[in-house]
């Protein structure tokens, strides 16, 4: 007999599907912020030692040290302000060069000379390609320091100035345009809305076509991901229906590159409210995000899961449609992936699934998942374990009797009851409270004893007690109503084999399988 | 670390106790006898450990290891990566004196565990560090590393400078440098030859510490002498240590002049001399010492009748009576050993033997003991490689060894005896060998080969009579041939070594001309032509022109060997 699913349960493990997804974004944005911290450290470190390096130059390419003389910052100030065309250019390429080389860039000295708002009216310079190049690009290496560095590049005007060069009839200035805007939209929220309400969206979008060529098309693709990317307030819908569109076209692209970038906007966007995952939903693209999970690159297959996960925390319809494109059938060799990291985000995935309807739950089953479920659950790194505890605590919740009859056969118990030994008490909690719901079915089927027999002989009786030690309130109480409702009855006999009651403890049970 | 800053080091390792590893060869010797005097007059314990070859040398490390941390080695170890053949722990420390050159260019420049003891003005054209060594760049692999993790792609992104041009140009200079790397490698390590002499670097330390004493001094001159006799020193280089020791001896034994006691047996005193180039003849009668120093020999042409012509010739323009001449040195009329020296110079110098004064030193002490630098290296080269076996293995080193003091004059005639045996079995061989035409061109070379069964075969399996057998030989070839190519082909030389085993010891010399640099490439020849035919050859001496190999592997080796060269 079904156990029904109270609408509150439903709620409160998809919220809980979803806490964990905020959390983990949280713990995305957490590391973006360590890895921008990081990379600020190295500007520090690298400016330490820039004296160093300005030694090591050149007899690193002799031959170009002759070609070229660096001129001082002084001299390019001096020659930016100027009038003369020609060292303008030469300033520009100068800034250029000094901002790409691989160490050490001097982006504060360089905004500190004041060029920036010069450099902006070299990109509007239409006689003079080279110079309105060499300007996108030093733009671009500036934008693509600190938010305060992007920030000195969009106060000093040149968001319309790249947003009209994406026209250019030049194709390296309207690719270099395309990424120093991703740059910008890269910085945030704010700025990202800043763009699309200046319209960058069309002209972006014209620059996609059939003859575009794959390294600009990637540069396109990174930066309409920046567009769809960051949360408080996510983009405006219009913009993100504009894109749709044009991200399903390179859905399918042959470029790895490009199918990475573009897997990873889609899961911005279905990293929200149920409406927008309806939005993606509705294009019709989750079959070939079900076929790109499977691909063996991680550079696909991550962010492919990822706007997968995305779409099944949604609505059970959001879900089915997921698992109609084929999810469960990949996600098997997902959770026996060699990495964790994607063992993880597969359970994940799986956990939201289990969260829904009795129908997909056996859907769960049918798809074969139980087997790797429990060989995660039992020697699968700690993480993962976590969110494969999940899954099993929401299948039990929504599962028929005969499903959790079935998830008992599959061998759930004995890993579930060693993970007790964890010290994670939300971990211990949550199996505590599966252990209950299965102890709720066995009741239904009258095979209580079985179980409490079944929990006894994996050790789980004695792992429950001493839970009952727990410093955590909430684990500890779990854990004695457990110990009241099904073990206190004959606790004499159970806790003492002395006692002469030997018939009862019969390994036959063992061998019956447990058939409730 | 070279020698300048190497002071302190010494001086530190004066406080431990230490393990002497010394090569055999004569400097060698004499270098320790220097540092044995060192060590004894500031207490240092040691223990003394004659190494042959480079088993010997590692068998010696691996079972003094654990209770030594303190290693000096003497002519032996500079031209190798001690810390790669060894894999010493990191607290042990090698002090290296060694002549071998070129000198291994991590031990140069492993400032941690090796001090290479060498003098500062010996020109040693190492390499400069950053044409041969160079630290690992993480940058390439930090850019490929981010590509298929399937992290979340960047915010923001840079564009570097041309980018792929720029790896491309990276990984082209990379590739460049390796070649030059290479190149370089390839000229310091192609040719071998020998720097100052060990025993003279010795002295030299001694003199810093101001504790260098007239034993001392005599050492360094037998050990710079050993270098001049064995043929590893140009001409010029000789002449510029003689003067340099020539001033340490005026220092040293000036006072001694006027002194009546002077003449008692404690009392040495050093001279510097023009004396003749002839080999042992105070100890010797001067007709065999003509007749066995090579370059007399190999000037009159001494193994064909006209050159014996020629000896009576020029005995007779000398004036001397054969019966004088055939007598004991010791023995013979005062009246004739007054201006004996001039004489023969007068003569030989009509002859064609402009050469045959040189620049020595000899020591004096009691009445009647009168050395030549010369004769002492002959006299210890011989005790060293006698092949009649008194005893273990060191016997012959221990006894060497000893007879470079004073107070072992028993030793040193012994020694004087067997160097005769020595330069007779010599000369006797390189007559046979020049008359049979046992020398043959191989077209890059020179190759003579000892059949087992020749006559004395069994003294020349020792490397340093190999070694002067085949100077003389090639000195008395160029001599006597006629083939003005071949006057300038140098010669590889075989002899059986190991008759159970079946081995051959083999071994290359620089030609011989007038402006020889003294650069031998056999070493790196002899190793690539085992390489390449997977011949079964030890490379066991440190000396790297010489090899071990088996009888079976010699025509394939030589085969190699000419098709190298050619």
């Amino acid at each position: 007999m079904p156990v029904r699913k109270h609408g509150q349960h439903m709620k409160l493990f998809k919220n809980k599907g979803k806490d964990e997804t905020t959390l983990r974004r949280q713990r995305v944005e957490v590391s973006v912020e360590l890895r921008k911290a990081k990379k600020d450290e190295q500007i520090l470190k690298r400016r330490n030692i820039s004296i160093h390096l300005k030694e090591e130059n050149p007899s690193l390419g002799q031959d170009r040290a002759a070609e070229i003389v660096q001129p001082s910052l002084e001299e390019i100030v001096e020659a930016v302000n100027g009038e003369d065309t020609q060292l303008q250019l030469l300033a520009t390429q100068a800034t250029r060069r000094l901002l790409s080389r691989h160490k050490d860039p001097p982006i504060n000295q360089i905004i500190e000379l004041g060029i920036i708002p010069r450099m902006v009216e070299f990109l509007g310079r239409a006689d003079n390609a080279t110079l309105q190049f060499e300007a996108a690009w030093a733009l671009t290496n500036i934008a693509s320091g600190t938010s305060e560095h992007t920030r000195a590049v969009v106060e000093g005007g040149a968001i319309p100035a790249f947003i009209s060069l994406l026209s250019s009839p030049h194709m390296h200035i309207s690719e270099q345009s395309v990424w120093a805007l991703g740059n910008i939209a890269g910085d945030g929220p704010i700025y990202r809305d800043v763009l699309i309400a200046r319209d960058v969206i069309p002209p972006l979008l014209a620059l996609v076509s059939p003859t575009t060529p794959v390294g600009f098309l990637r540069n396109i693709t990174w930066t309409l991901s920046n567009l769809c990317r960051n949360k408080n307030p996510c983009p405006p819908l219009d913009a993100v229906l504009k894109i749709l569109p044009v991200l399903v076209i390179l859905l399918q692209h042959e470029d790895k590159d490009v199918i990475s970038d573009s897997c990873w906007a889609v899961s911005y966007l279905t990293d929200g409210c149920n409406d927008r995952i309806q939005v993606v939903v509705e294009t019709g693209i989750l079959p070939r995000l079900v076929e790109l999970m499977d691909c063996p690159d991680l550079i696909v297959m991550t962010p492919a899961l990822r706007a997968i996960g995305n779409v099944v925390t949604g609505t059970d319809q959001q879900t089915q449609e997921a698992i109609s494109a084929g999810a469960l059938a990949v996600l098997p060799r997902l959770l026996r992936h060699s990495k964790s990291v994607i063992q993880k985000e597969a359970a994940w995935t799986l956990s939201n699934i289990a969260a829904g309807p009795s129908h997909q739950i056996q859907q769960i089953i049918t798809c074969g998942l139980l087997p790797p479920l429990v060989e995660l659950l039992d020697k699968g790194d700690f993480k993962a374990q976590k969110e494969a505890v999940w899954v099993v605590a929401n299948f039990t919740t929504g599962a028929t009797v005969d499903q959790v009859v079935e998830l008992v056969r599959s061998g759930v118990l004995k890993p579930l009851l060693n993970l007790l030994l964890v010290k994670d008490s939300k971990t211990i909690l949550l199996i505590l409270d599966t252990i209950s719901n299965l102890f709720l079915a066995a009741e239904k089927l009258g095979e209580t004893e079985k179980l409490c027999l079944l929990v006894e002989e994996l050790d789980g009786l004695e792992k429950i007690e001493d839970l009952q030690n727990h410093e955590n309130d909430l684990v500890y109480r779990a854990a004695l109503d457990i110990i009241e409702k099904y073990f206190s009855g004959e606790e004499n006999i159970n806790l003492e084999p002395q006692t002469g009651q030997d018939g009862l403890y019969d390994f036959s049970v063992e061998k019956q399988d447990f058939n409730f | 670390v070279l020698f300048g800053t190497c002071i302190n080091a010494i001086i530190l390792l004066l406080l431990q106790r230490v393990l002497l590893l010394v090569a055999s060869d004569v400097d060698a010797l004499c270098a320790c006898k220097i540092l044995q005097a060192l060590f004894q007059c500031d207490h240092v314990q040691y223990t003394l450990v004659p190494v042959a070859g480079w088993q010997e040398l590692e068998t010696a490390f691996l079972e003094h290891k654990d209770q030594f941390k303190y290693f000096v080695l003497i002519n032996c170890g500079a031209n190798v990566d001690l810390l790669e053949i060894l894999q010493p722990e990191e607290d042990t420390f090698f002090f290296v004196c060694d002549s071998h050159r070129p000198i291994n260019v991590v031990n140069v420049y492993n400032d941690t565990q090796i001090k290479l003891l060498v003098k500062q003005d010996d020109d040693l054209d190492v390499p400069a560090y950053d044409d041969i060594f160079r630290d690992e760049e993480e940058e390439e692999e930090e850019d490929s590393e981010n590509e298929s993790d399937g992290s979340e792609p960047l915010e923001k992104r840079r564009r570097f400078e041309e980018e792929v041009i720029e790896r491309t140009m990276k990984r082209r200079q990379r590739r460049e440098w390796e070649a030059r790397r290479r190149e370089i490698l390839f000229d310091y390590e192609q040719y071998e030859y020998h720097g100052t002499s060990s025993a003279m670097v010795m002295f030299d330390l001694a003199w810093i510490m101001s504790k260098d004493l007239n034993d001392m001094l005599w050492w360094a001159i037998v050990g710079l002498t050993d270098q001049w006799v064995q043929d590893k020193i140009t001409q010029m280089k000789y002449v510029t240590d003689i003067g340099i020791l020539q001033r340490h001896v005026s220092r040293h034994n000036h006072r001694n002049e006027d002194e009546e006691n002077s003449l008692s047996i404690d009392c040495m005193r050093i001279a510097f001399e023009y004396d003749l180039r002839l080999a042992l003849y105070q100890h010797w009668s001067l007709y065999e010492s003509l007749c066995n120093t090579c370059y007399t020999s190999a000037s009159l042409k001494l193994w064909s009748v006209q050159g014996q012509k020629r000896l009576q010739e020029f005995l007779a323009d000398m004036g001397l009576p054969l019966k004088q001449v055939k007598q004991k040195f010791n023995s013979m009329d005062m009246s004739l050993k007054e201006n004996l020296r001039e004489m023969i110079e007068e003569s030989a110098n009509k002859f064609g033997m402009k050469d045959l004064r040189v620049q020595t030193f000899s020591i004096h002490f009691g009445f009647k003991n009168k050395f030549s630098a010369s004769d002492i290296v002959y006299a210890t080269t011989s005790l060293m490689e006698n092949i009649e076996k008194e005893g273990p293995e060191t016997t012959n080193f221990i006894k060497a060894l000893d007879s470079l003091s004073r107070g072992n004059l028993d030793k040193l005639h012994q020694g004087l005896d067997l160097a005769k045996k020595q330069l007779r079995a010599i000369q006797q061989t390189v007559a046979s060998c020049i008359c049979t035409n046992l020398v043959i061109s191989q077209g890059p070379f020179l190759y003579c080969s000892l059949m087992e069964g020749t006559p004395d075969v069994k003294l020349f399996s020792k490397p340093v009579s190999l070694c002067l057998l085949s100077k003389y030989l090639l000195k008395s070839f160029v001599c006597s041939t006629k083939n003005k190519r071949c006057k300038l082909l140098p010669l590889v030389m075989a002899a059986p070594m190991d008759v159970e085993q079946g081995t051959v010891i083999m071994v290359g010399i620089p030609p011989e001309t007038e402006s020889s640099d003294k650069k031998n490439f056999f070493g790196r020849a002899f190793e690539k032509a085992a390489e390449s035919t997977s011949s079964r050859t030890l490379h066991n001496h440190f000396e790297m022109s010489i090899i071990e190999l088996k009888t079976e592997d010699r025509s394939k080796f030589l085969d190699a060997l000419i098709s190298l060269l050619s």
